[in-house]
């Protein structure tokens, strides 16, 4: 008798559809409709009292650690990145209240994306039991109240599929390229100084980021620098040099959390092989530069 | 549990970000802001969705009896009777706002609305409400509207 072991993934998923993926018109009208889901104003200065920008840093990460934990889908930890910064555009919150706001925005950015979403239950473990599920029920109301049920916002993931489409890199590159591209656009949700930029922009310059990153190893683009940051810019209609700027910014925050990993890690050392498990989206740490 | 995604209770992830959350302060607050965004329906909608009288301003608004809506969109109890749909609890848009209410007299009664102009120049409306000055974001003029996107929205999303 044969005992197999292997990983079953009960999630069953769509295959991508030509349809959206090979019609210009999907991603023009995303260029149209993404500034409507952008945050109302940068609410460290306007709105929030008791919120400063390490906090929001510091409930991101968890958030991503969680999403990471639970294998959920690329898009929800953005996704609940974009009603967090929504709601606190609008709200003035005290920072006790953050990490259950957190908590709401990736229950319901989890329900809107997967098949299986996460459960309250499991939330409220994550927070410790700091919140009650019932707690959390009751927010969920009030978010969704307050981001007027407008859920299906547009993220820079939406974007990285539709760019990649239009680039001349070799095919068998292309699922490397789209995993740190969906990496680096993730890290740019925990940093609040992306937080008012178009999620195309994100989008252009996590891909230029990961190309460059890339062919420091191996021949990934056939481009020199320049054409290929023309040619992104063309994609998404963004402004050449903004775009080179945001993927500065973008290899700045990757090298400084590189740097935050390492020191963790000469820190506590033997909780290494437990943080291997994290999955999704890509750690960065097994990115080189 | 029976859930696909176990929860190492030991992992690092579990943790506590802002010392101990007053509950009572959650509760509050929750209570006052689900005020607000039921201020907000009110003033958009020129509507009391807690006491159901419509009010002065943009819609006019009238009992429709006798509408047929399926059982789904009843509200029955204080969440709303969805038991069918498995998911239990979640309330949908219309029943949130109607949260709080007697509930006996729902059944087989809904109310419409139409959207009216203020302008002397403009005396009629088009029903559909295209055409309203103020319309631009009101493509949607009755609530009979709204169930019939919600009830597509539902049926979408139960295809395999």
């Amino acid at each position: 008798m044969e005992l197999l072991c292997g990983e079953v993934d009960p999630v069953r998923r769509a295959v991508p559809d030509p349809n959206l993926l090979y019609d210009d018109r999907i991603l023009q009208n995303l260029l149209t409709i993404e500034e409507r889901y952008l945050p109302q104003c940068s609410y460290f200065k306007c709105v929030q009292k008791d919120i400063q920008p390490y906090m929001r840093r510091m409930v991101a990460t968890w958030m991503l650690e969680v999403c990471e934990e639970q294998k959920c889908e690329e898009e929800v930890f953005p996704l609940a990145m974009n009603y967090l910064d929504r709601f606190l555009a609008g709200v003035p919150t005290p920072k006790s209240h953050l990490q259950l706001l957190g908590a709401v925005c990736m229950f319901l950015a989890s329900k809107l994306k997967e098949t299986i979403p996460l459960t309250a239950e499991k939330l409220c473990i994550y927070t410790d039991n700091s919140i009650t599920p019932q707690e959390l029920l009751e927010w969920e109301l009030v978010v969704l109240g307050k981001l007027k049920w407008n859920l299906a916002a547009v993220t820079p993931h939406d974007f990285i599929e539709h760019i990649l489409r239009k680039l001349p890199q070799p095919t068998d590159k292309l699922p490397l390229i789209r995993k740190h591209a969906q990496t680096f656009s993730a890290l740019c949700a925990t940093d609040f100084k992306f937080a008012m930029y178009p999620p195309s922009m994100i989008a252009t310059g996590s891909v230029g980021a990961a190309i460059c990153g890339l062919q420091q190893d191996e021949d990934v683009s056939s481009l020199t620098f320049d054409a290929l940051t023309d040619l992104l810019a063309k994609v998404t209609n963004t402004d050449v040099d903004c775009l080179k700027a945001c993927q500065e910014q973008i290899e700045a925050v990757l090298l400084s959390s590189l740097q935050q990993f390492r020191e963790e890690q000469r820190e506590s050392g033997k909780e290494e092989e437990e943080l291997d498990q994290a999955s999704t989206p890509t750690d960065v740490r097994d990115i080189d530069l | 549990m029976s859930d696909a995604r176990q929860i190492p209770c030991s992992s690092k992830v579990c943790r506590r970000l802002f010392g101990p959350v007053d509950d009572e302060q959650v509760r509050r607050d929750c209570d006052a802001l689900m005020a607000s965004c039921l201020k907000e329906a009110c003033d958009r909608w020129n509507f009391d969705f807690v006491t159901e009288t419509p009010l002065e301003g943009n819609y006019v608004w009238e009992r429709v009896h006798g509408l047929g809506l399926p059982k789904f969109y009843r509200p029955s109890g204080p969440w709303g009777g969805h038991d069918d749909l498995g998911g239990g609890k979640r309330p949908c848009p219309s029943t949130v706002l109607l949260q709080g209410t007697s509930q006996g007299d729902h059944v087989d009664l809904s109310l419409s609305c139409t959207l009216v102009s203020h302008s002397p120049e403009r005396p009629e409306v088009s029903p559909s409400g295209s055409s309203a000055p103020q319309g631009r974001k009101r493509g949607q003029t009755s609530m009979t509207d709204f169930y019939h996107s919600k009830r597509r929205l539902v049926y979408c999303k139960r295809k395999p």
